[in-house]
């Protein structure tokens, strides 16, 4: 006789009966978070589903290595999925345009140009404390507060920023040069450089290739990376 | 027609206790001016208790109670528990006008009328419609007393026959004349003169009044007499009530001291916004921007508009929004009267989806994105538009409101497009360049060396027609030896090099 397949509330049946003695005892499973997807296919398989809801993520890298363009890539998803999301820009970088062009929903986007890095992780607290954002988005890059690891800002800033985060269940992403929420970033996603492809005669650019490695994934794979590909609107 | 009448008796003592509810209770009286020998125009109860009347100088009731507390009149607050109880008459019904103000003494009073044809079907009958109007009164702070009757004039003077705050009465049609027969004349106002003329006659009753022949009456006393008998006989005008026009609501308040802290002034605001909610939810309206006037210490005075995004009726958001707009500009000089006014808005519910995320809270919304303009200035935060226009780097920020269109349809596969960061200003670049004006070195803080690739220029000219918008710029997307991939940009106007953006 061949087997029988499971369904999805078999599965989900034999789960909870394992989990039932634990319960009885008073232990309550700890719930991983739920993820947003980039958009990006190869990167949400590194990060097992995307980045998570209710935790502090980094994309960190140098200049022209794809952290912009990755983070609008997630802005469109988001805002693509119905979600309000929120940019907290610290140096004044943003651009509508390629936001524009990168299918962000615009009218979705609560754009924050905050004037320093201080005033931009206020904000950021103060979106989080409102609640009812998908994502907030924190664009530290080329700050000051991006050229060194974890001393720029107050640890204590950072903490406040995740529980804000876990309890408005918000994914909040931070753009910087380097590492900036130390112990708190659930994922960090390092960018290396990356290399432009123009082409023709006359030369024209087309796009950017970049390479993205998980360095921190608590509750995901560790370690992989995969090459990410922008391409100029034309 | 019915016309109802919503009636408040000592209109400046009510007006008092409503802004100052920690009074209630207590013996106090409101005075017609400033000094110990001002007098007293409204006494409450447990004054008259000790035997205070209006008329007594605050001196004498000093002396007669020491716990006497003596506030002076206050024309701001009259006017808005005036307007308070229109709020709490257009709760009921959408016809209503406020009569105008008493004589002699009935001076202190405050009434409504309002329409009160075919009520039965809401409010079961007329009674309950009288009920529920007291009730939404008392709500707003105010002990009122209702009657309905055929026209405004016999309400009148049902609902001042009435004694108790909350008391309702009815007069069904036909039986005006009987209802007023056995009241006394007092409740018509006559004049001094008409009243003792009166009083000689043995008129002491309505219905005495009403049974004097008319022309006998109009001969010996003259034509006010006949409009009086008019009234006692149960005639009222046949006037329409008009619609109002306006939802603006306003509240004040005058301060027995000037204020110039923070603190101290936003415990006084949360009373004043916290009875603006009020009369707004009465009505079922929400408050729009709210307009703050602050009359300054020396003469001066600070007006100023706090932009409320989403419409709220929630005074602790409204108190939030005007304290950051205080915090990020206080007064230049000690606070000695507020008014705070707003245009009511229909109040909205969202429609959540099924299947979409609800997002933000209006009234949350609301109330993070002015605490967000405070910390990071006005103008810096709201909904990226890019603008339809060749210039580089021309975009607006709109207002951000919650409830944008959610995204549907079918949409074409999202292709990942290369995005840039603008460099806000421009950052200036020394370049080098080769025989055919090509760059082949830059040198600026956002990107260094040599040029490993470059494409362009790409020129872009416009608003030739006004010197100071008119633009010439080439742009090359340029690769320097350090790894960056930048936007140079060359203004041919003022002959400068500069970086504009990076690719990123």
């Amino acid at each position: 006789m061949p087997p029988v397949p499971r369904t999805t509330a078999a599965v989900r049946a034999e789960a909870l009966l394992r989990e039932l003695p634990q319960l009885r005892r008073g232990h309550v499973p700890r719930e991983a978070p739920g993820r947003w997807p980039s958009g990006l296919a190869s990167l949400d398989r590194l990060l097992g589903g995307g980045f998570p809801r209710g935790r502090l993520s980094e994309i960190t890298g140098p200049a022209s290595s794809g952290r912009t363009s990755l983070a609008l890539a997630l802005l469109a998803a988001t805002t693509d999925a119905g979600e309000y999301a929120a940019v907290v820009d610290a140096i004044d970088a943003f651009d509508p345009a390629s936001a524009a062009a990168a299918r962000v929903d615009l009218e979705r986007t609560l754009w924050v140009r905050a004037r320093d890095c201080r005033e931009g992780l206020l904000a950021a607290h103060v979106i989080l404390k409102g609640g009812g954002f998908g994502l907030v988005l924190l664009d530290l890059s080329f700050s000051s507060a991006s050229s060194g690891a974890g001393s720029h800002a107050a640890c204590a800033s950072w903490l406040r920023l995740a529980r804000a985060a876990t309890a408005s269940q918000t994914a909040v992403v931070v753009v910087s040069d380097a590492r900036v929420a130390g112990g708190q970033a659930d994922v960090v996603l390092e960018l290396r450089a990356g290399r432009p492809q123009f082409s023709g005669r006359p030369p024209l650019l087309e796009g950017l290739e970049s390479q993205a490695t998980a360095v921190r994934n608590r509750s995901g794979p560790i370690g992989g990376s995969t090459a990410l590909r922008f391409q100029l609107p034309p | 027609m019915r016309v109802a009448c919503l009636r408040v008796a000592d209109l400046a003592l009510v007006a008092e206790l409503r802004a100052h509810p920690e009074l209630a209770g207590q013996p106090l009286a409101i005075a017609a001016g400033a000094g110990p020998r001002a007098e007293l125009v409204a006494v409450s109860p447990e004054a008259q208790r000790v035997g205070l009347r209006p008329g007594t100088t605050v001196v004498h009731g000093r002396a007669a109670c020491a716990d006497l507390a003596v506030r002076v009149a206050s024309p701001a607050l009259e006017r808005a528990a005036r307007e308070a109880l229109v709020d709490a008459a257009l709760s009921a019904s959408p016809r209503a006008v406020p009569a105008s103000p008493g004589t002699g003494a009935w001076k202190s009073e405050a009434c409504v009328f309002l329409d009160a044809s075919g009520v039965d079907t809401l409010f079961h009958s007329e009674s309950g419609f009288a009920g529920a109007l007291c009730e939404r009164a008392r709500r707003l702070g105010l002990p009122a007393a209702a009657a309905v009757a055929g026209s405004r004039e016999v309400a009148q003077l049902a609902v001042r026959s009435l004694g108790e705050p909350g008391a309702v009465r009815v007069i069904p049609p036909g039986a005006e004349a009987a209802f007023l027969a056995p009241l006394p004349l007092d409740l018509l106002d006559p004049d001094d003169r008409l009243a003792q003329a009166l009083l000689r006659f043995g008129v002491r009753r309505l219905g005495q009044l009403a049974a004097l022949p008319r022309r006998a009456l109009a001969a010996r006393l003259g034509s006010e007499a006949v409009r009086l008998a008019t009234l006692a006989q149960g005639e009222g005008s046949p006037l329409a009530l008009p619609v109002p026009v306006t939802t603006r609501i306003e509240e004040a308040l005058d301060l027995e001291h000037a204020i110039d802290r923070l603190e101290p002034l936003g415990f006084v605001l949360r009373g004043v916004l916290s009875r603006l909610a009020t009369r707004l939810a009465v009505r079922g309206l929400a408050c729009g921007d709210l307009e703050l006037c602050l009359d300054l210490d020396g003469g001066g005075r600070d007006a100023r508009r706090v932009g409320v995004a989403a419409p709220t009726d929630d005074a602790r958001v409204l108190l939030r929004l005007v304290g950051l707009a205080l915090e990020s500009h206080p007064p230049g000089a000690a606070v000695e009267a507020l008014a705070v006014a707003c245009e009511g808005r229909p109040v909205r519910r969202d429609q959540l989806d099924l299947f979409r995320p609800a997002g933000p809270a209006p009234a949350v919304l609301g109330r993070t994105l002015a605490e967000l303009e405070s910390l990071c200035g006005e103008g810096r935060v709201g909904a990226p538009a890019p603008l339809d226009d060749h210039r580089p780097d021309a975009f607006e920020v709109r207002p951000f409101a919650a409830g944008a269109r959610a995204p549907g349809g079918v949409r074409s596969p999202r292709r990942h497009a290369l995005a840039v960061r603008v460099l806000r200003p421009p950052a200036p670049a020394h370049v080098q360049l080769d025989a055919a004006g090509r760059p082949t070195r830059v040198e600026s803080a956002a990107a260094r060396g040599d040029v490993v690739a470059a494409a362009g220029p790409w020129r872009t000219s416009g608003g030739w027609w006004s010197r100071e918008r008119r633009f010439a710029l080439d742009h090359y997307d340029v690769q320097t030896e350090d790894g960056n991939v930048v936007r140079l940009r060359h203004d041919a106007l003022a002959r400068r090099w500069s970086i504009d953006a990076v690719y990123d």
